[in-house]
């Protein structure tokens, strides 16, 4: 797990004095959304700009937070140009009818410094429960309450054959490995 | 001697067309056999790279040839009756191959939805729309016009070589223009 050296690891309930639910802005420019999967014996990488992202936390108790990312699926690109076609065309994600994949969670349990993020999951039009992992960061050299600007990585996994998103099943992996890293400021 | 192709002779125009493609064709069936039997992965992406430019090389050789034909018609099989009329046939429908084989290809690559590219940097454009089914049945028709293809060019190739060990003149002209 790559773990920025530059941030702190928060353990979710570290909570500030004034502890309270805090509403959360992304930064789209800074955050990305990458991807990995199997190509043959080697990997197509990639990114899909975030469009959106509504974060809500709650540093007293964890399974008041929610978490709602959009995915501007026209946007994406990839390691090498034919695969960022073939990503977008009507096989794979479809970017002309499903521009927009989205995540809303349904559920946040802790898991050590972690925490398991459950939600629903729309790519392609098509909505499927899945879990992932988040951890959140604070930049380095900020106060240890100040939770003003964090950092918010949520990891995790899905079979695009869950979607609907077959194309090219014989050369490309369906297993889809996803690192989302946010970065976020506190609203108001 | 000449370019054009004379009432029992090949030019050097025709001469030319015909190892080429032939050298050409030989190697884009056996490319494309690899390309269907390999597990694609970044070290042998290029490959389909190089048949889809190759493959529309042949394709635009394939119709100059004939529009040279046209212009310098070619001399015509060295038989009689049936035998000239079955050769003839042959060589046509050879042709129809080499123009049919590369056109499914083009057509079954722009139906996957990614761009065809001559050359790695020309976008060559689409034939048909992006489907999954067009696809799939282009490939089919690729896969049997290539390997009709093959098939037919190794019965021509053997005829060849035997009319060339019978000495009758047919192969030597198609090496050096006459009999
Ligand atoms: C080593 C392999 C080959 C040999 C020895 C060979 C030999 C010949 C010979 C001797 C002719 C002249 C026939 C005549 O006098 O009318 C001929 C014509 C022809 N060959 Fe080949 N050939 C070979 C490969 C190919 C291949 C791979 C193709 C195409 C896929 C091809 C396509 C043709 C066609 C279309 C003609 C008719 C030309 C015309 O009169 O319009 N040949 N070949
Ligand atoms: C005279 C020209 C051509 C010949 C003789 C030829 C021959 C072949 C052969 C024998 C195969 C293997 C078929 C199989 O076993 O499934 C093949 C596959 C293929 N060809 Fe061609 N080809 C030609 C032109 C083209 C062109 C112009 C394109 C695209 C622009 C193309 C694209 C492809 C692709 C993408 C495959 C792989 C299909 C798969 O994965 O099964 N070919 N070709």
């Amino acid at each position: 797990m790559l773990r920025p050296r530059h941030l702190a690891l928060l353990a979710l309930l570290a909570a500030p004095a004034s502890a309270a639910v805090v509403d959360y802005q992304l930064d789209p420019i800074a955050s990305t959304v990458a991807f990995e999967t199997d190509f043959g014996p080697d990997l197509i990488t990639g990114t899909i700009p975030l469009e959106l992202a509504d974060l809500s936390l709650d540093f007293d108790n964890v399974a008041n937070c929610t978490v709602e990312v959009a995915l501007d699926v026209t946007g994406a690109k990839a390691s090498f140009p034919f695969a960022a076609q073939a990503l977008k065309g009507p096989k794979v994600l479809d970017a002309k009818a499903h521009p927009r994949m989205t995540f809303a969670s349904t559920s946040v349990r802790r898991a050590g410094d972690a925490a398991d993020v459950t939600g629903n999951l729309t790519i392609r039009g098509v909505t499927r429960p899945v879990t992932l992992k988040a951890q959140l960061f604070r930049p380095q050299g900020s106060a240890a309450g100040d939770f003003s600007h964090l950092t918010v990585k949520l990891t995790g996994r899905v079979n695009r054959s869950d979607f609907g998103a077959t194309g090219w099943a014989d050369m490309v992996g369906d297993e889809v490995r996803i690192i989302i890293t946010a970065h976020i400021d506190a609203k108001g | 001697m000449g370019l054009r192709n004379g009432p029992e002779s090949f030019g050097l125009v025709s001469r030319l067309f015909h190892w080429l493609m032939a050298i050409l064709v030989l190697s884009l069936i056996a490319l494309g056999l690899r390309l269907s039997s390999m597990e694609p992965g970044l070290s042998n992406l290029w490959l389909y790279g190089l048949h889809k430019t190759l493959g529309l090389t042949a394709l635009g050789l394939v119709l100059l040839r004939i529009l040279w034909h046209l212009i310098s018609p070619p001399p015509g099989p060295m038989a009689t009756g049936w035998e000239r009329l079955f050769i003839k046939a042959w060589h046509w429908t050879l042709y129809a191959l080499m123009i049919a084989t590369p056109i499914a290809g083009w057509a079954g690559s722009s139906a996957s939805g990614i761009d065809t590219l001559y050359a790695e940097t020309f976008v060559v454009p689409p034939l048909v729309e992006a489907d999954e089914t067009s696809e799939f049945v282009w490939f089919i028709l690729h896969e049997i016009f290539a390997k009709t293809l093959l098939g037919m060019v190794i019965i021509h190739m053997l005829a060849a070589l035997r009319r060339g060990m019978a000495g009758d003149g047919t192969l030597t002209r198609m090496l050096r223009g006459k009999a």
